[in-house]
Order: structure tokens, then sequence, then C-alpha cells
């Protein structure tokens, strides 16, 4: 069965050639699509690839396409579904990345990394008294308990943190007791949380989650972490409530990426940035790897590839 | 002399005693002069039994199962000692011959039941036969590749007059080698860029590891076990171990990428489940061993252990390789010990098990087991043909041999053939036992989550036990362990029979791509 893959110049591909030679010899690897015609039944592709209706078209023969990463903003769903082709991403390679992201921010906040750091290297200072705190004995909050959601709370146990949540979906009592987890209303957990972190998908329910209102509700100088989807946050709501209450926030996603850095959001002392790269690591880039070669030997197999996305 | 007293002398002639079996009507004129008799109460049990024996003693182990029922009943055991390459003699009562004619009750063909299950079959028609068919039935299951044979054994033969002459006792001599092809071999090791051994369970059957050990360490480049081993195939201590390879083309390619030749000796390659890459496409392959039957590359019958002696006139070092160690183990063991992880359990029972016999029929956790338990000689046997229940049964089979012996085993796999509790109890066999329950067939739970996820939850693949309760209702001490695993150092204790049931971490763990 044929099987096209186009990485993007920055991977090695003589590595990746050598290994799928041993794995899936009919796999044909390139760096770009400026191909002719290929007879390709599966195209592998990263987010750096557009599969539109030009790509598309050039393969007649195209009936699964693979992203290896948990995005697919790159492809034409529409065309896709219109020609009947399956579409598979791997949503399950980061979720550890992501958690330990979380855990970055949340601990650069409190340990106030940043400004030490710029005391000593830019100002040359030793600073006697600083305003850093432990994350033993804060409340967490976790809004949306999904795989990553999880994986957080796991990570986040060995630190004596209380760690609430919320879901639209509340866990099994099991559940939550083998990670530690007090369930909460959403409002109760704006108002009892000391660190907020967002785990929840882009939906309409919950574009602008948090707006004035629930702002309003946070205590002062709590940290907010956003490593889900930009539009989650109304943008000018958060500016307002660091502001009036002093909220910190951890910001890897944008609701425009790369973002318009004139925003406001980077004037603001208490903001610390990363650039939509939470889930990005080596480590999780090997993961991917395993997860789209076994995701593609499923389809090989003539089994139903998993993560269908179409 | 009575056909039932040459039945019993040839039996003792050739070494075959205690003989493993549930009886029938049409077994007892067979069974008149028998010595020596182990009871079982299912009689696959009696099959499982010897199996292990036989593998543990090295020598031809004797069963009599109850015609058609018994030897149906134990077909699965049968086709798991033809995987294993036991030397088993499987006999069977067989209906009168006077009347067969008229298919009485409890007659049928047996030859035709046990099918290809054996590498010889023959129904007695005479008394004379069976002096002849009891030696040529040791020979045979003795000659390479080694199984089980099976003998059906009509009543009415046994309460006929026949003569017997004494028997010598013989077994069969398996030193085979192939000088020629050593010397040729051992130069394409030489020659190859990276060479790669992968060790398989004839090092355990013919008694190579020191063997394989001095071998690998000469040569010095990488060695690992063959796919899912039914034994031990090197001391896994020394870091020239890689590890197991994996049973799926696709893992077997990654952990042998940059090896140009492979040399399997004593192993061969088991596949499951299926996965659509070549297997080590461009690859040189050669394999080495006596019951072994490759499929692919070049393929050198001889006895591996005197392969690798004499191959050591002829090979040098050729790479460096040592295993790292992994310092994550122990953060690892850690983590686990509040949800009673595998590693975490494993590396606990290592502490009082150390230098036990491992039977292995712990399934998820096999992966787990053999790579923190490890191998060594005679230390470690699990079931070749992927059957469940056969663990019970075999390692009460060693421990009659081995006061030593450690069953680690699922709770589904346990309720295969549980009355092997009844067999421990009655002949005072010192098994231990640890069970790890996990209230679900967890292998299939795993399987269903890269495969089929809409299953992994499926209702039919749960279950809850209350082992400990079945192994007291035997007479059997049993215990559930707490989190501290306190409770192993209690299960080593004594000679007494014993089951502690572990609740394990009921996670459903990645075992599949
Ligand atoms: C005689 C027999 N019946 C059924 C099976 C199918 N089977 C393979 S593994 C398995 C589950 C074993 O469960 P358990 O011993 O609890 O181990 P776990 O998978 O939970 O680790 C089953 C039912 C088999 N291999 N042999």
């Amino acid at each position: 069965m044929k099987a096209l893959t186009i990485l993007p110049d920055f991977i090695p591909q003589e590595e990746v050639k050598k290994t799928v030679a041993q794995i899936l010899p009919d796999m044909e690897i390139i760096n770009n699509t400026d191909i002719e015609k290929s007879d390709a039944e599966i195209l592998v592709v990263t987010t750096f690839t557009k599969v539109d209706k030009n790509l598309i078209d050039r393969m007649p023969n195209l009936k699964f396409v693979q992203v290896a990463s948990t995005g697919y903003d790159n492809v034409d769903l529409d065309y896709l579904r219109s020609k009947n082709i399956m579409l598979s991403n791997i949503p399950v390679a980061n979720k550890q990345s992501v958690a330990e992201h979380v855990i970055a921010f949340t601990l650069l906040f409190l340990k106030d990394m940043l400004n030490l750091n710029e005391e000593m290297k830019v100002h040359h200072r030793w600073p006697m008294l600083t305003g850093s705190r432990d994350l033993e004995g804060k409340i967490f909050g976790i809004v949306g308990m999904g795989m990553i959601g999880i994986q957080l709370a796991k990570r986040l146990l060995p630190f004596n943190v209380g760690i609430v949540y919320y879901d639209i979906r509340r866990l099994a009592p099991e559940e939550e007791e083998r990670y530690g987890l007090t369930y909460m209303e959403f409002n109760d957990l704006l108002k009892n949380a000391d660190i907020i972190s967002i785990h929840l998908p882009l939906t309409e329910k919950t574009r602008k989650m948090f707006g004035e209102k629930e702002f309003s509700l946070m205590k002062d100088g709590a940290i907010l972490i956003n490593t889900a989807r930009g539009e989650i946050i109304d943008e000018k709501a958060l500016i307002n409530a660091m502001k009036k209450k002093n909220i910190k926030v951890g910001i890897d996603v944008y609701e425009k990426e790369p973002p318009d850095f004139n925003s406001e959001i980077f004037k603001m002392d208490d903001a610390i940035f990363s650039p939509h790269i939470a889930g990005v690591t080596i480590e999780s880039q090997q993961r991917f790897l395993t997860e789209t070669i076994s995701n593609v030997l499923r389809y090989v197999q003539g089994l139903e590839p998993l993560y269908r996305v179409i | 002399m009575r056909g039932s007293q040459i039945f019993a002398n040839a039996i003792e002639d050739l070494d075959l005693y205690p003989v493993f079996g549930n009886p029938g009507t049409t077994e007892l004129p067979a069974l008149r002069n028998i010595k020596s008799y182990i009871l079982t109460l299912h009689d696959s049990i009696s099959v499982g039994m010897a199996d292990g024996l036989a593998q543990y003693s090295g020598k031809v182990k004797m069963v009599n199962l109850h015609t058609l029922p018994g030897l149906a009943n134990s077909m699965a055991f049968i086709y798991t000692a033809k995987m294993n390459h036991t030397p088993l003699i499987i006999t069977a009562g067989q209906q009168d011959m006077r009347h067969m004619v008229l298919e009485p009750i409890l007659y049928y063909n047996l030859e035709n039941v046990i099918s290809d299950a054996v590498k010889f079959k023959y129904e007695l028609r005479n008394v004379d036969d069976i002096e002849i068919a009891m030696k040529r039935a040791k020979l045979i299951a003795q000659t390479p590749p080694t199984g089980p044979v099976f003998l059906s054994l009509p009543m009415n033969i046994m309460d006929m007059d026949g003569t017997y002459s004494k028997m010598d006792d013989f077994n069969f001599s398996y030193e085979l080698i192939n000088i020629e092809a050593v010397k040729e071999i051992s130069e394409k090791i030489m020659r190859a860029k990276n060479p790669a051994i992968v060790f398989g369970y004839e090092i355990d059957i013919f008694n190579a590891f020191k063997e394989a050990e001095e071998f690998a360490e000469k040569l010095g480049c990488p060695v690992f076990g063959e796919p899912l081993s039914s034994r031990a195939v090197f001391n896994t201590e020394n870091t020239i171990f890689a590890g197991d390879l994996m049973p799926g083309s696709t893992l077997i390619n990654l952990s042998l990428l940059n090896n140009d030749l492979i040399v399997f000796i004593g192993g061969d390659i088991t596949l499951y489940p299926y996965l659509p890459s070549p297997i080590l496409p461009g690859k040189d392959l050669i394999f080495i061993g006596l019951n072994i039957s490759p499929k692919m590359g070049n393929f050198y019958q001889m006895n591996p252990k005197l392969f690798l002696k004499e191959s050591m006139k002829y090979i040098e070092k050729k790479c460096n390789y040592s295993r790292p160690k992994d310092l994550t183990f122990a953060t690892k063991i850690a983590n686990e010990r509040s949800s009673l992880g595998f590693n975490y359990v494993m590396y606990q029972t290592k502490k009082f098990f150390k230098d036990y016999t491992i039977v292995d029929e712990s399934i998820s956790a096999s992966y787990t087991l053999r790579n923190i338990l490890g191998y060594k000689s005679k230390g470690y046997f699990t079931a070749k043909s992927g059957q469940l229940g056969w663990g019970l049964p075999a390692s009460a089979g060693i421990a009659m041999q081995n006061k030593k012996v450690l069953l680690v085993i699922g709770d589904g796999s346990f309720m295969y053939t549980m009355q092997t509790l009844w067999t421990l109890k009655k002949y005072n066999i010192p098994l231990k036992i640890v069970v790890l329950r996990n209230n679900a067939y967890n292998i299939l739970r795993s399987f269903a989550k890269s495969y089929y996820p809409e299953m992994e939850n499926s209702p039919f693949l749960k279950f809850e036990l209350e082992i400990e309760r079945f192994a007291q209702s035997f007479g059997i001490q049993s215990q559930v362990a707490g989190n501290d695993l306190k409770e192993l150092s209690w299960l080593a204790e004594g000679e007494d029979p014993k089951v502690l049931v572990i609740d394990v971490d009921k996670n459903i763990p990645k075992l599949f791509l």
C-alpha cells in the first residue's frame, strides 16, 4: 500500500528514511509539496504542510490523512469531507509536556524567578528580600479534567497543594480519590483557587469563558495559566483584572498566532509568554512519531485508525 | 506376564514415574500394577504438571488420561507441550477392542482426536506391542525437535498375557554439531559491520549459560532475548544483555535497526499481533538450534552449546556494548507504591524470591516481570502457546522437584485450573503463588485500547474474584497483601503451599503499538 510523508526541512530526513525503510518500505518521504502527482493512498504530514485542494487534487488515490500532531488547522476539513477522505490527528502524545509547562509557569511566578534573574543578570544587584513563595499549601484549580488535567493533577500531588477542579462531567469518586481531587462548581473554583489552569477545548460554550464576571470572582493576585486556546479568555477583561486585582498570567496560546505584539498584554509586568509550545518538546516529538507510525500501521492492517477527526 | 504388569515394568525401566493422571474405568486395567500415581482433579492438570516437571528435570514424563473425555479435556495442554517442545508420553485408556465395532460408550478414534499435537501416535493391537511402543515413544519424544507422543491403550490388552524382557533405560544424545558450519558462521560474524546476537530458550534446555556468556563477552556485541521466550535465555544480570525483542515485526526491526547480521542461537522469531512491516528486510539472518524451526534466513541444526564452545576458537572482540543503567527505576518504584504498579510489585517480589524458579502467567505484567526478576539457568518458565491455565499445574510439577518455585499469575489465569490447589495440598507440594488481581482481562483491554477502543470497558472483560477464599477452601493458606507488601515475607516462609493475592494497579497498561 503506497504512502507519502511530507516532512518540513528541519526534521532530519535521512534518519527518518532509514527507519521507515524497515517499517513500511512502501512509504515515500519528501520535504515539500512540489509533486506533480502521487498515487499514494495514505498521506502523513505535520502541521507545517498545508493539506488543501491544491495538494489533494494531485493525489487521486488518497483515502487517509494522518497529521502527526494534536492540531490540524493546516487541513481543509470541508474538502477532505467532500472527497470522503479520513483524517486522524494524535491527541495523546503531548499531555505530559503540557502538564510540565503549566508547572513551569506556576513556579516562575511563585518563585519570582524572572525578576530575580533580571536583578542579577541585568542590574548586577543582590536582592535581599524577595516575593518568592511556596507552592505547598496553595489551592490549585484545574478547569477541564481531561487527559491533560489528569496528568497535571498527578504531578501536583507531591507538592502538597489542594487540587480543586471543574468539568462539565464530574469524575467517578474512585478517580477523585486516586488523584486527590475536590470537585467544585466553576464559580466556587474561581473564588477559592490561588492558581488556575485552563484545559478546555474551544467550543461555543467555552469561548470567552473567562470574562469580567469571572475575573471579579478570582482572588487578588491569583495566577491564571492558559495552554488551551486563546479565545477562552476575554483579553480586555484580563488586562483590566491584571490592573485592578494584580492577576498574573502565563500564556501559551493566542487568538491569532503569531499574535499582535502591539497588544497591551505584552506591556504588562505580570505576564509570561511562550509561543504555543507547551506540548512541543523533543520528547513529545518522539511520541508523536511513534503514535503516528502505529496509526498508519493500523490503517495498513485494515483496521480503523484511532483518533479520527473525519 | 500380564499386560498391566508389562506396562508397569516398562514405566519403571524407562524411568518414567510418577504417572500423572485422572482415571476412568477404561484406565483401570492399565493402572493395576502402577507404583506411583499423582492424581489431578481435572485431566488437563496432569499434562501441565508433567510438562513442568519434564522441562525442569530434563527427563521424559508420563501422563495417563481417560480416553476421549480426558484426552479432549487436555488438548490445549498437549498443544502447549508441543510448542514448548516438552518430551511427554501421553497415554489414554481405550475401549475393549472386542466390541469397538459396536461403538460402545467411551469409544472414539483417539488418534484422530489428538491429530497433529503429537509427532508419534499409536494404538496398541497386541500385548507384545507394549514394550516396543513404550520404548519408541520415549525415543521419539526425545528426538529433536522434542515433543509429546501418544499411545492409546485398549482395556483388554492390559488383561492379556505376554512376554517382557527387562529394558535398559536410554537417553537421547544431543551432541550434534557441524564443525565446518561453525567456522563459516563465525567468520561471517567477524566480517559483519554490526552483528547482534539473539539467544533463545534452548540455551536453558542445553544448559549453555556459561558458554553463552563467554561467547557474548568475547564478541562484545549486544545480546537480545528471542521474543516471548518460554524459558530463560541468558543471564540477564550481565550488562551485555540489551533486553528481549518484542513479538511484532515493526518492533523487532526498530530494535535491530543498526545491525546487518543477526544470529539467533537456540531461539526463533515469535510474533503477535500481526503488524504489516516485513521482518528484518535486507538483513542477514542465521539460526542455530536443535528444536527451532525458522521460517527465514539460514538454519543450521546443531546443539547451541556445542556451537558456542566451538565458535570461541574463531571469534574476536567486535563491539563494546554495555546496557545503560536505568536511573529512573528508583523513582518509578516510589511512584508506583500507592497504586501497586507492576514495577513496584516485581521489585518487592525480587527481594524475597531472587533465587526462586519463576513460573510466569502474569500476562499483562509479564514484560515487567521478565525485566525485573530476570533470567537465570532453570529460573524462568512460561507457556509458549499463549494458553492460560498452564501456569498452576506446570509450577506444581516443577515444585515436586524444587522447593523454591514461585508462580506469578493473573487473577483471570488463576481460574482455569484452580483445582491444582487440591493436588498441591494432597501431595505436600511447596509451591508459592502470587496472584495479581486487577479484576479484569487487562491484556484484552489493552489490545482493545490499541485496536478497538470502543471495547476497552466492555463488561465481559471484567470480574471480581475472592481468590483468597477459593484457596482457603482447598485448605491452602492465603492472604491479601497491603501496600507495603510485607506479606511477601510470609509467603516465602516455610514449605507449605501458599497463595498471596495482590490488588495491583487496575489501569490498562499500554502493551501494543
Ligand atoms: C485457555 C485460554 N482461554 C482464553 C485465553 C484468552 N486470554 C488471553 S490473555 C487473557 C486474559 C488473562 O487475564 P489475567 O490472567 O487476569 O491477566 P491480565 O490480562 O489481567 O494481566 C485471556 C482471557 C487464552 N489465552 N487461553
